[in-house]
């Protein structure tokens, strides 16, 4: 049979899902796709909207691959990028985008609004506020913009669009009624999907599943999560999102192989912590304590590189097998300073109790 | 850029990137006519179909009407298709290749399998396919056209760059027997169209094409559209029939050709084309009837892009067989159609041609075997350790 279809649904809502095309042969092409315009680049014939292009697919394959030093090479080319034509919005956006992936938030506003000032369209402009908004818990506000924006376009990325904002709205005083509701705007974006890519909808169901599991639903999590790798079978952080819904359902030995598995093709450190709290907790210590020390090592090296955007990783880190509660209660409060969300919250309430402080 | 990169969902997905569509009559086989549709831009080695879409050519028997200028083609409604689907690949080889099967299902229902990247590709009931990367055939200056739009003046070079020179494509090629695959009495000159859809129950229209440079340049947005200078109309238009244009947007099309036609006319300075009083341009119809005309009864010609179709403006018969051949430099024919109507010299963007095309089967030059390599210029990332 061609194309990938949903995982088979347990709780109803993914079955006839779109067609894409396999995980085996986007990966391939999306290597292709990016080898060809780093070839053209080279000679100088890259148009401004090939470089755009090369900036965004080198971070969706470090987003894909579990590859922090592909998202570093993504932002090192939009600064190329900008620094090539910087009468141009484009190099702006594109930089505005990586940025908000390392969480330097606002230099993400600075560039979207240095792109609107030579040209950039405010729809655009305002997508993408949308996301820095919300990734900085101001919810009512990429609220308004979700819906200014569905408002006059109703398609893929503004249904989910919407359906992000809903999802990471923890703040909402009835979190099961906001998951059910971010759950109808995913399945709605689902429909729209009109292309073959896998990309944007496993994409899409990889950050479904990640809400559920946050919203202690692991089955359901499992679910659309199944459905993302269905789609991209190397998708490593819906994989180690798959081993977190493993270990929560009491499947400790599967969620132990799938990150034995991610450790190796992955540079971010969540999955070794991930893996060093798995084994310690069953007595695998000598394996524990080398994996809890690739990852202690790790943390120090993006905290000293990225620090807004692996601060709160860190924290948990140093909370659970980094044992060093204080370091953990520090990096926390920065991070809540930073992003001041209802998880960061949650995550310093955490750290004051482990050192002893009550609330 | 003929038709690399015609849109947000093109671009969002290379494999069903239509980039261009070619018809002619086989220079070496006489009566067997060729159908060239190209995808993915700047394909490299590994690059593959996608296995979630087919690959369309849709052809429909056309009459030319003959001895009225202006009028338009009467195409029939009675078509054939011939349909590409490819399988998910195979294990890869020893040089870590994945293999990929293809299969085109013919107008009859029978079905030619092939492996991609076969030379020799696959045949059965009057039908040759081939599928696989190849050298693009499009030659263009490409940053010259872009100067040449936003300035408002023509920035053609005589040394012009061609911006895809060594750049590869994903080709699909069918060479047949038109007679007997279309039947005798669909005549010799058709019209030809391609697409990519989704598989599945309800299949959704990803990319259509006909003539080279509809969506980039002619529906391309100059800021002389004062009827919709917001929307990128080639989504649209991509999700169109290719001999059906829905009347949702036809006015939208309409609108945006009638201003760019107008405005490239002025490229030279002085009007060669006549548009009535409501603005409408003598050319607007006749490319909104997007397809490749070609005479498979005719010998095979280097440069008859358009020629059936300006036989037709000036109500006069044609001599070639028209369609479009690999090594055909349609940039030069079109921009001298709209900017001087043939009227002025030959309006060239200085870029004459690529590595030719062969003479037969599957006709597209080999992939480039020395692709460039990647920048030292390319920042790399910092070491993790």
């Amino acid at each position: 049979m061609s194309g990938v279809t949903a995982a088979a649904p347990a709780g109803g809502g993914l079955a006839c899902g779109p067609l894409t095309t396999a995980g085996v042969i986007a990966m391939g092409n999306l290597d292709a796709r990016i080898e060809g315009l780093a070839a053209q680049a080279v000679p100088g014939k890259l148009t401004a909207y090939g470089w755009g292009e090369l900036v965004e697919l080198t971070a969706l394959r470090g987003h894909v691959g579990g590859r922090i030093d592909e998202a570093e090479r993504a932002a090192a080319l939009a600064d190329m990028f900008v620094d090539r034509a910087p009468r141009d919005p484009r190099p702006l956006l594109a930089r505005a985008q990586v940025a908000a992936q390392f969480h330097r938030f606002a230099s993400a506003l600075e560039d979207l609004e240095a792109a609107a000032v030579l040209g950039l369209d405010r729809r655009t402009v305002d997508e993408e506020r949308a996301a820095v908004c919300q990734a900085v818990g101001r919810y009512d506000e990429a609220l308004a913009l979700c819906q200014r924006a569905l408002s006059r376009r109703r398609d893929f990325a503004t249904l989910a669009a919407m359906a992000r904002c809903h999802a990471e709205n923890g703040g909402a005083a009835h979190e099961a009624d906001e998951a059910a509701e971010a759950e109808t705007w995913f399945l709605a974006a689902r429909r729209a999907y009109h292309g073959v890519s896998p990309f944007p909808l496993a994409i899409l169901e990889f950050q479904c599943g990640r809400m559920w599991l946050v919203r202690g639903g692991p089955a359901r999590a499992r679910i659309w999560l199944e459905s993302a790798v269905a789609r991209l079978p190397s998708y490593v952080p819906a994989l180690g999102h798959l081993a977190e819904a493993d270990a929560v359902e009491g499947r400790r030995a599967a969620a132990v192989e799938r990150l034995r598995r991610l450790v190796l093709v992955s540079d971010d450190p969540v999955y070794a912590t991930g893996l060093a709290r798995l084994l310690g907790g069953c007595g695998a210590s000598a394996e524990a304590w080398f994996w809890r020390a690739h990852a202690a090592a790790r943390y120090e090296e993006l905290m000293a590189r990225h620090p807004e955007a692996y601060v709160d990783h860190a924290a948990e880190f140093w909370l659970t097998v980094g044992g060093d509660p204080q370091r953990a209660l520090r990096l926390s409060l920065q991070n809540l300073a930073h992003r001041p969300t209802p998880r960061a919250r949650a995550l310093v309430d955490r750290a004051r109790c482990r050192v002893g402080q009550r609330q | 850029m003929s038709d690399h990169l015609s849109g947000t969902r093109a671009v969002a997905d290379p494999a069903i990137d239509l980039t261009d569509l070619y018809a002619f009559p086989s220079p070496s086989r006489p009566g067997r006519l060729v159908l060239v549709l190209n995808a993915f831009p700047s394909a490299r080695p590994g690059a593959l179909f996608s296995d979630a879409a087919s690959y369309r050519f849709r052809v429909r028997p056309v009459s030319v009407p003959m001895g009225n200028s202006g009028a338009l083609f009467d195409v029939s409604t009675d078509e054939f298709a011939l349909t590409c689907t490819f399988s998910a690949p195979a294990a890869p080889d020893e040089d870590g290749r994945s293999a990929q099967r293809g299969t085109c299902v013919l107008p009859s229902g029978a079905s030619v399998s092939f492996l991609v990247n076969d030379e020799q590709g696959g045949e059965g009931d009057d039908v040759r396919c081939y599928a696989g990367l190849r050298l693009d055939p499009f030659f263009m200056d490409v940053a010259k056209e872009v100067e040449t739009r936003a300035g408002g003046r023509l920035a053609f070079v005589p040394q012009g760059t061609n911006l895809l020179e060594g750049n590869d494509v994903l080709t699909i090629v069918a060479e047949l027997d038109a007679a007997r695959v279309f039947g005798p009495a669909a005549g010799s000159v058709f019209a030809v169209a391609a697409e990519t859809v989704t598989l599945g129950p309800y299949p959704v229209r990803l990319e259509r094409l006909g003539r080279p440079e509809v969506k980039n340049i002619l529906m391309s947005e100059n800021g002389v559209d004062s009827a919709n200078k917001i929307v990128d109309l080639r989504d649209l238009y991509n999700e169109e029939d290719p001999f059906r244009l829905g009347p949702t947007y036809l006015d939208a099309y309409r609108s945006r050709l009638n201003a760019n036609l107008g405005f490239f006319d002025g490229l030279d300075g002085k009007l060669d084309w006549t548009t009535q009083p409501d603005g409408t341009h003598p050319l607007t119809e006749l490319f909104l009837a997007d397809f490749l005309v070609v005479d498979a009864a005719k010998p095979y010609a280097e440069d008859s892009f358009f020629e059936i179709e300006r036989a037709l403006l000036e109500g006069r018969e044609y001599t070639s067989c028209g369609g479009r051949s690999l090594n055909d430099d349609v940039i030069d024919t079109l921009y001298t159609l709209i900017v001087n109507a043939g009227h002025g010299p030959r309006v060239s963007d200085g870029v004459d041609g690529t590595v030719p095309a062969l003479r037969d089967f599957p006709y597209l030059a080999p992939a480039n075997p020395y692709p460039p390599e990647q920048a030292a210029t390319i920042p790399k990332a910092p070491a993790n350790t």
